[in-house]
């Protein structure tokens, strides 16, 4: 179920790159990732709305977090039409998307921390 | 092109056309207009009836052409000159190295 | 990776994870990274560290990429430092902020090492090629600095010998423009022993350096014979000469010379490139042109040059107007030339001789539309009768006694009175007589009116009274040219012989001509006015000399110098 939530080509991309700081930058995401989560939801209007979703998006993408980065963009173009009807039901499938991110990203801190 | 030559070989003429200003910026042109041709030629010809204006540094220019084609001993021709042309070469009786038409 | 090409990369980006990464796939690349994590540090750190190249996140706490941007390339001045933003927006004017704020470039997330690899090769060759154009820049500002001394010297030792003569002499006013000296443009003046002025107005091709260079072996010639009491054709003959010797084929000096001679009335004027000068009447109407007849000097070789001159007369007051090319050239925005008729306009409207420079002046800066910093012009005026006429510097010596007992007899026979004037030969010699050194300019004088005499009047045969009027003197000349050159047989000796005499001494001078002679009581009894323009000098050989006398049927002159 991986290949759907995590772009597998940006991952290899990333581990190679990366070489011994990888492990560093997964767990910069994750810590990256529960402040930017807390943003989306503190936010009071459209302007901080959009904004906090653009730089989930943008950080998302980079990590190959295909999927979270496509909601984080639906978002970013829905909060320029007000008014916000339904908001709330996409910032809710951007939690759940990222809960499978996690996950993923929590394994490979494990597998490379044990291995 | 603004220095044109064409070498007849028949009479082993030389013509070097110039257009537009005979000045400075020809020098590089001119110069091998003539200096790069494998034979010597019998004549020379300058057709200037495309120049629009000529200063003393052109005149420098057919002093070093003439020398180049044997000084006094040279054929070196001006033709098609317009009026103001050849009130410049009149003043410096330049018709006295030069046929000029 | 080329050392050359490796760069120190400053990274501001505001996401953790993000700045990593990037920071981390610069790095792969060869390159030192340096990160911040909003503008104000962006900034910081630029100024701390240098960096040749900057990703720049467009959207930044604290200070945002635009303003980081705007400073940064603010800080960077004239260097280049291209900026890369990173920004997935691709609103059109978004893009446009950050064009406007500085940015080279934009990189959308995620980020590709390829595209960014190519972005940054490619930002490398525009700074250096920058660094390349200022570095040239400034090399060329050296050259400039380095070539405007030069001149600044040059300039500096061609016053000195351009200004030796006498161009502050009363009857001359002249004008030349701060660049005009520089341009090639020479105007040189001095008396010679006999008191006439010689005047040249010339030009060499070219501008600045190689233009003046040759002005000053020019100089030298004018001076040292013009002292000497050669005339006109023999100095213009050794102008010629050294300068086709020494300038490059394409370098010649277009001049105008003239010798005035106040005892004769007259004005000799040779032409060889320059523009026309003027012969103007007290009040300023043109009489005649003095037009270019010859080739510039420097073009012919000694045996092929042309020293024939024209002479007009001049009378006491009458002057005469030369002027560089700078005047006629002179074009409006049309592209049209002054020239000579509008010149000639100027010439016509002016009312007082003392303004006239100015009329021109004005005149070129009206049509032009600015004014000429490089123009020459030189009025001369003949003196009055009653004017005194500078005298000339002698140069006096003390030291060895002068021989004061020899004689010299020297004879100028057929062809070689075509081509040689002995007169400045024997002054020179006769400046050994130390007593006599302060009367040269009367020696020259008279040696002078006593040679030309007996070769013109006596030899030829040519009568004096031709010369009346302009056409007269045309005439007189060009008969005087025709029968030279036909002269085959004739003679004209000049005896001196040197005696002590009473408590000091004693120089007399024999011209003898092979001619006619004359009826020396009628042209001594004729009134001295009609002696004036037409008459053999007899006046002034009795003026200048003493015991003068006519023997031989006038065949032969006699004077004598005393001390």
């Amino acid at each position: 179920m991986t290949e759907i939530h995590i772009d597998h080509k940006v991952l290899n991309d990333l581990r190679e790159v990366m070489e011994d700081g990888y492990l560093h930058l997964v767990q910069t995401f994750l810590d990256d990732s529960e402040r930017r989560l807390s943003e989306l939801h503190a936010a009071k209007n459209a302007d901080e709305l959009g904004s906090a979703a653009h730089s989930f998006k943008g950080s998302s993408s980079n990590m190959g977090a295909v999927a979270l980065a496509g909601l984080c963009q639906q978002l970013e173009d829905r909060v320029r039409q007000p008014p916000l009807y339904g908001i709330e039901d996409l910032i809710n499938r951007i939690d759940l998307e990222y809960v499978e991110v996690r996950r993923f990203y929590r394994g490979e801190e494990h597998r490379i921390s044990a291995g | 092109m603004a220095v044109e030559t064409d070498f007849s070989q028949e009479g082993k003429k030389l013509t070097i056309k110039v257009k537009g200003r005979f000045d400075f910026g020809k020098h590089q042109a001119f110069r091998e207009a003539y200096e790069r041709q494998p034979d010597r030629p019998d004549s020379v010809v300058v057709d200037l009836k495309e120049t629009t204006y000529l200063d003393s540094s052109a005149l420098g220019m057919l002093l070093l052409l003439r020398d180049h084609a044997g000084g006094d001993d040279s054929d070196v021709r001006v033709v098609h000159a317009s009026s103001d042309v050849r009130k410049i070469l009149a003043i410096s009786n330049f018709e006295k190295l030069f046929d000029i038409s | 990776m080329a050392a050359e090409q490796a760069l120190t990369v400053l990274v501001a980006e505001d996401g953790a994870a993000d700045r990593l990464l990037l920071a981390q796939i610069v790095r792969r690349q060869g390159h030192q990274v340096f990160t911040a994590e909003n503008g104000e540090q962006a900034v910081a750190l630029f100024v701390e560290q240098r960096p040749q190249l900057v990703l720049l996140d467009a959207l930044m706490p604290v200070m945002d990429g635009f303003e980081a941007a705007r400073q940064i390339k603010a800080l960077a001045g004239e260097t280049l430092v291209p900026i890369i933003f990173l920004t997935s927006l691709n609103e059109e004017d978004a893009l446009v902020r950050c064009l406007e704020a500085g940015g080279d470039d934009f990189m959308a997330k995620p980020y590709s090492a390829v595209i960014l690899a190519a972005k940054i090769r490619a930002m490398g060759r525009l700074r250096r090629l920058q660094a390349t154009v200022l570095a040239q820049r400034d090399e060329i500002t050296r050259h400039h600095h380095h070539l405007l001394n030069e001149q600044r010297v040059a300039k500096a030792v061609f016053d000195k010998v351009a200004h030796a003569g006498c161009l502050a002499a009363p009857n001359i006013r002249y004008l030349q423009s701060p660049y005009a000296l520089f341009n090639g443009d020479l105007l040189l003046a001095a008396f010679t022993p006999s008191g006439d002025m010689q005047v040249l107005l010339g030009d060499f091709t070219g501008h600045g350096l190689p233009a003046a260079v040759g002005a000053m072996p020019l100089a030298e010639v004018f001076y040292g014979m013009t002292a000497k009491g050669y005339g006109l054709a023999q100095t213009l003959r050794e102008m010629n000469a050294k300068l086709k010797r020494i300038l490059p084929v394409d370098m010649f000096c277009c001049a105008v010379m003239l010798n005035l001679s106040v005892q004769r009335g007259s004005v000799e004027v040779w032409n060889g490139g320059m523009p026309d000068g003027y012969r103007l009447s007290a009040g300023g109407e043109v009489l005649s042109t003095l037009a270019s007849r010859h080739l510039p000097l420097g073009i012919l070789a000694p045996e092929r040059f042309d020293d024939s001159t024209q002479v007009l007369p001049l009378a006491a007051g009458e002057r005469l107007l030369l002027l560089s090319d700078g005047v006629l050239d002179t074009a409006d925005d049309l592209e049209r030339l002054f020239g000579v008729e509008r010149l000639q306009g100027v010439l016509a409207g002016n009312r007082d001789p003392a303004h006239l420079f100015d009329e021109v002046m004005q005149a070129l800066e009206r049509f032009g539309g600015q004014p000429r910093d490089d123009i020459s012009l030189c009025d001369i005026r003949m003196f009055a009768a009653d004017e005194r006429v500078p005298a000339p510097m002698i140069y006096a010596e003390r030291g060895r006694p002068s021989p004061l007992d020899w004689s010299l007899g020297f004879e100028l026979r057929g062809e070689s009175l075509k081509q040689s004037n002995p007169v400045p030969y024997l002054v020179q010699l006769l400046q050994e007589i130390h007593p006599l050194r302060s009367r040269t300019g009367s020696l020259h004088s008279v040696l002078s009116e006593l040679f030309s005499n007996a070769l013109e009047h006596g030899v030829l045969g040519l009568d004096s009274r031709l010369k009346r009027d302009v056409q007269g003197f045309a005439d007189y000349y060009r008969e005087r040219a025709q029968r030279l050159a036909a002269l085959a047989d004739g003679f004209v000796r000049i005896d001196l012989k040197v005696e002590p005499h009473a408590e000091g001494g004693r120089l007399m001078i024999e011209v003898r001509d092979s001619g006619a002679g004359f009826d020396v009581q009628r042209v001594l009894s004729q009134p001295p006015s009609e002696q004036g323009l037409s008459g053999r000098g007899l006046q002034l050989i009795t003026r200048l000399g003493s015991n003068a006398q006519w023997c031989e049927g006038g065949r032969c002159a006699r004077v004598e110098f005393v001390w």
